[in-house]
């Protein structure tokens, strides 16, 4: 009997582990700790606006290509009673909700970085947005051949870098984490039961786009989860259906999962451990102001937030000036052999466009990149090199494009190559996808240094 | 501690890594061929045959003592400065971009031609390339006065064994390693840039063909007292182990010849090609070996510095006199 009681603490203690190794690896529930709450509640945790915003942003890139601004208004705006047009169910993954009211509301035009954007011709952040809404009402597909714009691309990694990063990084990482901002003694608005900090940490991993399990996911399995693949990685509760609040993942961390899935970097893991590790410091708090010593160590786990996800959009704007030097080989290829040089520029347009949206995002984070943005900008220019040696230098008055001659091809390329320098030096980048230096890496190592140093 | 394991692994590896000339095969393959030389060429006996590879005399040599220590004291000197040295990666980068500023050169210009033709010829290019580029650095080691002090000590050897290879002055041996990485890059980045992604290597265990044949017609005999000998026809093309002894006689007459190291064809070209002699009439080394000191330590690794300091420092003083030659006669001038 005595071995039985024995085998049966052990059994309690080894499932409490365990228990709370899952508990660990998702993000919420997190108990209510607002003084004097005496409501119903037991979970503190609500980012339901941010994921509405999630849906908004992926529904109004997949109508870039239709042209009907007023549409793309709408969702920009969060007008009421809007269908989700993306991510809806595919096959075996079905989608829980169908309007983004199931979600929660908001809208990406508030949220909007709101200073100045050097790389498209100084307009202010929902300025560049509608600029480019505009002007993807004016052509067909949401590409215009004569500047080489690929608007589909150009709005959705902008607005992912102005909206989601910005209002994460600077705003409820930032700003709302400062002393006497939105003090943990006091519910973030009147009436929520949540607390300031709690509500302003939440805010910012809805804006991150992880599902809240991320972290008890692979890479690969977050992955396809985005790719609507894999039904059983989402369905956390199993209940049959994905919910987008917390079973998706979107934006930059389905960007992280790209990278992580290499192998090299775990930036999916990293960020979603240091969200979940920030919060814990919030709840233990109890429902008072943060002492130095919380304080510290939240920062600390904020810190690893903005850098981390900083690097994942350089490793977007690493990968896609590879992708776009690769292009230039293959036009070039073509354009010796006078073929038809009409796919191999879209495609051309369509990763100098992703290249260019991230790089624009990148921008909007909380340090000023000073001289980085300037060389970035200039390198990659304001649009892309066009076939008949002309190039988008500028924006008049009336937004209207301005074309003068481009850069040489060969210095353009050379310019994807120092935008990839340019990420790794400043960066740190690591996954560095579509290294176009990758093959003088591999062929060196594998020449190695033979009797080098000896006298033949 | 660590830095003492990396330097065992260091040594253990010029042993075992394929890419290193006395890779233990190749130092076997180089006793069977000494071994079929004399017997079949030289008529000796097995016995006879292996009696005179494995010399006492010459691998006990003091001589040959001191290409030992050389070896393990370079090895710890190269450990610890190669990380400072330029790496051939980082040459390879700023041509890489630098090839992206001509406005003759296209990147990727030629990356239609069908990979086997691709590999061949940067196969035998870096081959080319390499190989030249020891030719002609070894030829200035020769020549240039100011370089003649650090290549003295490999030449200081009364006796060669494969371990000779290794007495090198340490800023010898950086000079090689730069050389390395200078052509590496160069193969390398222009490759990559015509050719794109198809260009490799045609290896054998993860060294070029041509290197791997070289190794395994025994490289290791160069540095040997095993004289074998090709036809003068082939003494044209390929460098003969007696080729290279002889580079290493005190005879006046053989001095700066045969600077090559597997191809002959560029002595053959800059005029110091000299076609081998029976090894038993060459003596080794410099300065007849009168210097005992050609086996000192000490006297080996500092004596090329002093000797290069004086050499600057009596140039320094002629520049000096020709600035000062037209305000000293003035000075006199004026005087009288």
């Amino acid at each position: 009997m005595k071995e039985f009681s024995k085998l049966l603490i052990l059994f309690l203690l080894v499932s409490s582990f365990s228990n709370n190794a899952i508990a660990n690896s998702v993000y919420g529930p997190f108990p209510i700790t607002l003084q004097g709450y005496t409501g119903d509640k037991t979970n503190s945790v609500k980012y339901t606006g941010q994921m509405a915003r999630h849906i908004l942003h992926d529904s109004l890139k997949s109508i870039v290509k239709t042209g009907d601004v007023e549409k793309m208004m709408a969702y920009y705006n969060g007008e009421e009673k809007l269908q989700i047009l993306a991510p809806k169910s595919k096959d075996d993954f079905v989608i829980k909700q169908t309007m983004v009211s199931d979600v929660g509301s908001g809208n990406l035009s508030g949220k909007m970085y709101k200073g100045a954007i050097p790389g498209w011709g100084n307009l202010t952040g929902p300025e560049v947005i509608e600029h480019m809404i505009n002007k993807a009402g004016e052509v067909s597909g949401g590409f215009d051949p004569d500047t080489g714009f690929d608007y589909t691309q150009l709005i959705s990694k902008f607005a992912m870098g102005a909206v989601f990063y910005n209002q994460a990084a600077n705003n409820y990482l930032g700003k709302k984490m400062e002393i006497g901002q939105k003090p943990n003694s006091k519910p973030y608005k009147e009436g929520a039961y949540y607390t300031g900090k709690e509500h302003s940490w939440d805010e910012a991993f809805g804006y991150w786009g992880s599902a809240a399990h991320g972290l008890s996911l692979t890479a690969e399995q977050s992955y396809n989860v985005t790719k609507r693949k894999d039904m059983a990685s989402a369905d956390y509760n199993s209940d049959g259906v994905v919910d987008l609040y917390n079973e998706y993942t979107f934006a930059h961390a389905y960007y992280a999962s790209s990278y992580d899935k290499g192998g090299k970097t775990n930036y999916l893991a990293t960020i979603n451990q240091a969200f979940i590790d920030g919060r814990k410091i919030i709840a233990d708090a109890n429902g008072r102001n943060l002492n130095f010593d919380e304080r510290t160590k939240l920062l600390n786990q904020r810190d690893i937030i903005r850098d981390n996800w900083q690097k994942v959009i350089a490793e977007s704007v690493f990968k896609y000036a590879g992708s776009t030097y690769k292009d230039i080989v293959a036009l070039e290829t073509i354009i010796k052999a006078n073929g038809d040089t009409s796919d191999a520029f879209r495609t051309y347009a369509k990763h100098w466009g992703e290249l260019k949206g991230f790089a624009l995002a990148l921008q909007c984070g909380p340090e000023n990149l000073g001289e980085t943005a300037v060389k970035l900008n200039r390198m990659m220019g304001l649009g892309p090199v066009l076939l008949n040696a002309s190039q988008v230098v500028g924006i008049d008055s009336n937004g209207n494009f301005i074309k003068d001659q481009a850069q040489d091809w060969n210095e353009f390329k050379l310019h994807m190559l120092k935008i990839q320098k340019l990420m790794v030096d400043e960066f740190g980048v690591i996954a560095k996808s579509k290294d176009q230096l990758s093959e003088m890496t591999a062929l060196a190592g594998s020449m190695g240094n033979s009797d080098s140093a000896e006298n033949d | 501690m660590e830095i003492f394991f990396d330097y065992l692994s260091n040594i253990s590896d010029q042993f075992i890594d394929p890419k290193k000339r006395i890779f233990f095969i190749y130092i076997l393959i180089s006793i069977l061929i000494a071994s079929l030389w004399f017997i079949f060429i030289k008529k000796l006996t097995l016995l006879e045959s292996l009696r005179t590879i494995f010399d006492k005399k010459i691998f006990f040599s003091k001589s040959a003592k001191s290409d030992y220590k050389i070896f393990f004291i370079n090895q710890l000197i190269m450990m610890l400065t190669s990380p400072f040295l330029v790496a051939q990666l980082t040459i390879a980068t700023a041509l890489y971009y630098y090839f992206h500023t001509l406005d003759w050169l296209n990147s990727g210009m030629f990356n239609q031609l069908p990979v086997n033709y691709v590999i061949l010829l940067f196969t035998v290019f870096q081959f080319v390339l390499d190989d030249f580029s020891k030719f002609i650095i070894h030829r200035w080691m020769h020549k240039w006065p100011i370089l003649w002090p650090l290549h003295k000590v490999h030449h200081s050897a009364s006796v060669l064994t494969p371990m000779t290879v290794f007495r090198t002055h340490p800023i010898e041996g950086i000079i090689f390693s730069l050389r390395s990485s200078f052509t590496q890059a160069i193969s390398i980045s222009s490759f990559i840039f015509l050719f794109g992604s198809s260009v490799d290597l045609y290896t054998i265990l993860g060294v070029n063909i041509f290197v791997f044949l070289f190794n395994i017609f025994g490289s290791n005999l160069r540095h040997s007292h095993i004289g074998i000998r090709y036809w003068r026809w082939l003494e044209h093309i390929l460098i003969s182990p007696a080729q290279h002894q002889l580079h290493h006689s005190i005879a006046v007459k053989h001095y700066d010849k045969n600077f090559g190291s597997t191809l002959a064809i560029w002595d053959w070209i800059f005029g110091s090609l000299h076609h081998s002699v029976e090894f038993e009439t060459l003596k080794l080394g410099i300065n007849n070996n009168k210097y005992e000191k050609n086996y000192d330590l000490k006297y080996l690794y500092f004596q090329p510095i002093n000797e290069i300091n004086d050499y600057i420092v009596s140039k320094l003083k002629k520049v000096k006199n020709i600035i000062m030659k037209p305000f000293l006669k003035g000075k006199y001038l004026n005087e009288s």
